[in-house]
C-alpha cells in the first residue's frame, strides 16, 4: 500500500475517524486501533510479515526489561545488551544479506576443492525491515545508557510498527515516540496545517518530479549507459541525485504528515541537503534520523572522536562503509559508503592540518563540490552492479554528441528540484502558519484542488519508493 | 525520558477559530468533495481494479454513475485539459533532439 495511492487514502481516512472518535475516550483504544492499523497496512505486503514484526517487538520488549533489572540491581547490563543487538542484527543479517553470502561463497568453495552446490534459498526482504530493526537497537542501547525508560508492550509495539514510519522511516527513537504515545495527543491548528501541507507537497515531489524523472530519464539512462550520448549521462546523473531526493524526502514529509494528523510529532529528516558546503554539512541535512543514528550508536561506538585524528578518520571510514552496507549487500553500495567516508575522513584531516592563512573556498564553489561528489556517489548507489556503474562513468568522460533523453521538462524538473534546496529556510513554517489561520473550509478548497492538479500532472500508475527496498 | 527533537510540524498558531480536530475535519471533508467532484473518474477506475463480486459492483456501479454526471456537467474539463497540457509539455523537444523512441 503506497501513500500516494487511492487505496492508501481510503484506508487512512476510516484509521483518522476512529482514532479522533473511539481513540478520544481512552489513549489505550486509540493505540489498539493504530496498531491493528499498522499490521493491516504492513500485511497489505505480506501477512507473514506481521508475525516478523510482532517476534521482533517481543524480543525487544523482554531484553529490554531485562536490561533494566540489571540496571536496578546495579549490576552489568553487557550480557543482555550484546544478546538483543546480536539478535536484531540476526534478523537483519538473514534477510537481507544471506542471499548475498550465499552467492559470494559458492565460487569460493568451488575454487577451493569443494565443489558442491550450495542449497538454493530464496530469501524475501521484508519491506521497512531496516528501520524497524534499527529502531529496536536503539531503544535496548538508550535503555541501557539511562536514556530511556522500558516501554509497555503495546507502546514498544508501535512504536516498532506504527504505519507512517514503519517502511522507509524516519528513524523515530522510542525516547521521541514513547513519551508521546503516553499522553492524550493533541491536534493544534498548526500541525493540521503542517501536515496537510507537507502531505501535499510529499505527493507532488514524488508523483510528478521524482516518477517523471525516474521513468523518462534515469530508468532508462542507468539501463544502458553504453547507449547514451553524454548530455544524457549527465542529465541523468543529476536526474537521479534530484529523483531520489524528491522521492525520499517525499515520504518523509508525507509520513511526518500523517503523524501529525494522527496527534504525533515526527523529528525532521531532510533539510535542503544539496545546499550543503561540505559533506559533514550534507550528513545533517540528507536522511537525518540515519546519520544521527549512525553517529549515536555506530560512530561513537567506535570511539567516536577519541583517540586522535587516524582514530576519527578511521571511525568515519567504518561508520560509512557500515551504513553503505546497510543499504544492501552490493559493492556499488560499499563504494559509495567508502567514497563518503573517505571525503569525510579527508574533510576531517583537511581542518586538522590546513595551513594557516590558507585560502578558503567561496561557499557556492564548495557547495558545487560536495554536489558533484555526492552525485558521483549516487551513480554507484544507482547502479544495478559495479560494472555498470564503471561503464557510466567512462561513457560520461567521453561526452559522446547528441541529446535524446534529455527534454525541455527533464531539464526544467531537475532545475526546480534544485530550486528546492535554495528557497528561504523559513518558507515552510510561514506558509504552515498562514494556512493555519485560514478557515477549514477553504484549507480544504486548497487541498482538493492542489491534489486535482498533481492528478492531472502525475505519471500514470506510482512506482514503489526507492527506501521500501532498503 | 522524553528527548527534544525538532519536528516540521512544530509551527506557532494563535489558535483561534475551530480547534484542530475541527479544522481537520471539515478540511477533509471538503478535499473529499472537490475531489469527488471534479475527479470522480479516479474513483471509478479504482474500482475497475477491485476483486470482482457483488460489492465491488455495486462500489463500481455507483462511482461510474457518479462519474457520467459530473462529466456531463463539465467538471472533468479542467482536469482533462491541465493533463493535456502537461502532455504536450511532455513532448516537447531541443531543436535538433533525437526522439529517444527513434534512436
Amino acid at each position: 500500500m503506497l501513500f500516494p495511492t487511492l487505496d492508501f487514502g481510503l484506508f487512512f481516512l476510516p484509521v483518522l475517524i476512529l482514532v479522533w472518535t473511539v481513540g478520544q475516550a481512552s489513549n489505550e483504544w486509540r493505540k489498539i486501533i493504530l496498531l491493528l492499523a499498522s499490521w493491516v497496512f504492513y500485511g497489505a505486503w505480506d501477512w507473514r510479515f506481521v508475525a516478523l514484526l510482532i517476534a521482533s517487538a517481543a524480543i525487544n520488549w523482554l531484553l529490554a526489561a531485562q536490561i533494566q533489572r540489571r540496571l536496578d540491581e546495579g549490576q552489568g547490563v553487557q550480557p543482555w545488551l550484546g544478546l538483543g543487538v546480536a539478535a536484531n542484527l540476526m534478523i537483519l543479517g538473514f534477510f537481507k544479506y544471506f542471499g548475498f553470502f550465499l552467492e559470494e561463497l559458492a565460487p569460493i568453495l568451488v575454487a577451493a576443492g569443494f565443489g558442491r552446490d550450495l542449497p538454493v534459498i530464496q530469501v524475501i526482504l521484508p519491506v521497512g525491515i531496516s528501520f524497524f530493526t534499527f529502531q529496536g537497537m536503539s531503544y535496548l542501547i538508550d535503555i541501557a545508557r539511562k536514556k530511556t525508560a522500558p516501554a509497555s508492550f503495546l507502546d514498544i509495539t508501535l512504536l516498532m510498527s506504527f504505519f507512517p514510519h514503519l517502511v522507509a522511516g524516519p528513524i523515530v527513537r522510542a525516547s521521541h515516540l514513547v513519551p508521546q504515545f503516553q499522553a492524550v495527543p493533541r491536534l493544534s491548528r498548526g500541525m493540521v496545517a503542517g501536515g496537510l501541507i507537507l502531505i501535499v507537497w510529499g505527493l507532488f515531489k514524488k508523483a510528478v518530479i521524482a516518477s517523471e524523472l525516474a521513468t523518462r530519464l534515469v530508468d532508462p539512462v542507468f539501463f544502458d549507459p553504453s547507449a547514451q550520448t553524454g548530455l544524457d549521462l549527465l542529465a541523468g546523473a543529476y536526474g537521479y541525485a534530484v529523483q531520489i531526493y524528491c522521492d525520499f524526502s517525499a515520504y518523509s514529509d508525507m509520513a511526518v504528515g500523517l503523524a501529525a494528523l494522527l496527534g504525533y510529532r515526527f523529528p525532521r529528516n531532510f533539510d535542503q541537503p544539496y545546499r550543503a558546503a561540505s559533506l559533514q554539512d550534507f550528513w545533517r541535512r540528507w536522511h537525518i534520523s540515519l546519520s544521527s543514528w549512525l553517529r549515536d550508536y555506530l560512530y561513537i561506538s567506535l570511539g567516536g572522536n577519541r583517540g586522535g585524528i587516524w582514530y576519527i578518520c578511521r571511525n568515519l571510514l567504518l561508520t560509512m562503509l557500515l551504513g553503505g552496507l546497510w543499504h544492501g549487500a552490493k559493492w556499488t553500495f560499499l563504494i559509495w559508503g567508502a567514497l563518503h567516508g573517505g571525503v569525510l575522513a579527508l574533510e576531517r584531516l583537511w581542518r586538522e592540518y590546513r595551513p594557516a592563512g590558507f585560502p578558503r573556498l567561496p561557499t557556492p564553489i564548495a557547495v558545487l563540490l560536495i554536489f558533484h561528489i555526492v552525485v558521483v556517489g549516487w551513480i554507484f548507489f544507482r547502479a544495478d552492479t559495479l560494472e555498470g556503474a564503471i561503464t557510466y562513468l567512462t561513457q560520461l568522460a567521453q561526452l559522446r554528441p547528441g541529446v535524446a533523453l534529455a527534454s525541455p521538462l527533464m531539464c526544467g524538473l531537475i532545475a526546480l528540484g534544485m530550486a528546492f534546496h535554495f528557497t528561504p529556510p523559513g518558507l515552510f513554517a510561514g506558509l504552515a502558519r498562514r494556512v493555519a489561520a485560514w478557515p477549514a473550509p477553504v484549507t480544504g478548497l486548497a487541498v482538493g484542488f492542489a491534489v486535482l492538479i498533481i492528478d492531472a500532472l502525475r505519471f500514470e500508475g506510482v512506482a514503489a519508493f526507492i527506501y521500501y527496498q532498503f | 525520558m522524553a528527548e527534544e527533537f525538532d519536528s516540521p510540524v512544530d509551527i506557532a498558531t494563535d489558535d483561534q477559530g475551530l480547534p484542530g480536530v475541527g479544522q481537520l475535519i471539515v478540511a477533509i471533508a471538503v478535499a473529499a468533495y472537490v475531489l469527488l467532484l471534479w475527479n470522480a473518474h479516479a474513483l471509478a477506475a479504482w474500482t475497475d481494479g477491485l476483486e470482482p463480486g457483488p460489492l465491488s459492483a455495486r462500489a463500481g456501479a455507483i462511482a461510474h454513475a457518479l462519474a457520467d454526471k459530473t462529466a456531463a456537467a463539465g467538471m472533468d474539463a479542467p482536469r482533462a485539459a491541465l493533463h493535456d497540457e502537461w502532455e504536450r509539455v511532455k513532448a516537447a523537444r531541443w531543436p535538433g533532439q533525437t526522439d529517444p523512441d527513434q534512436r
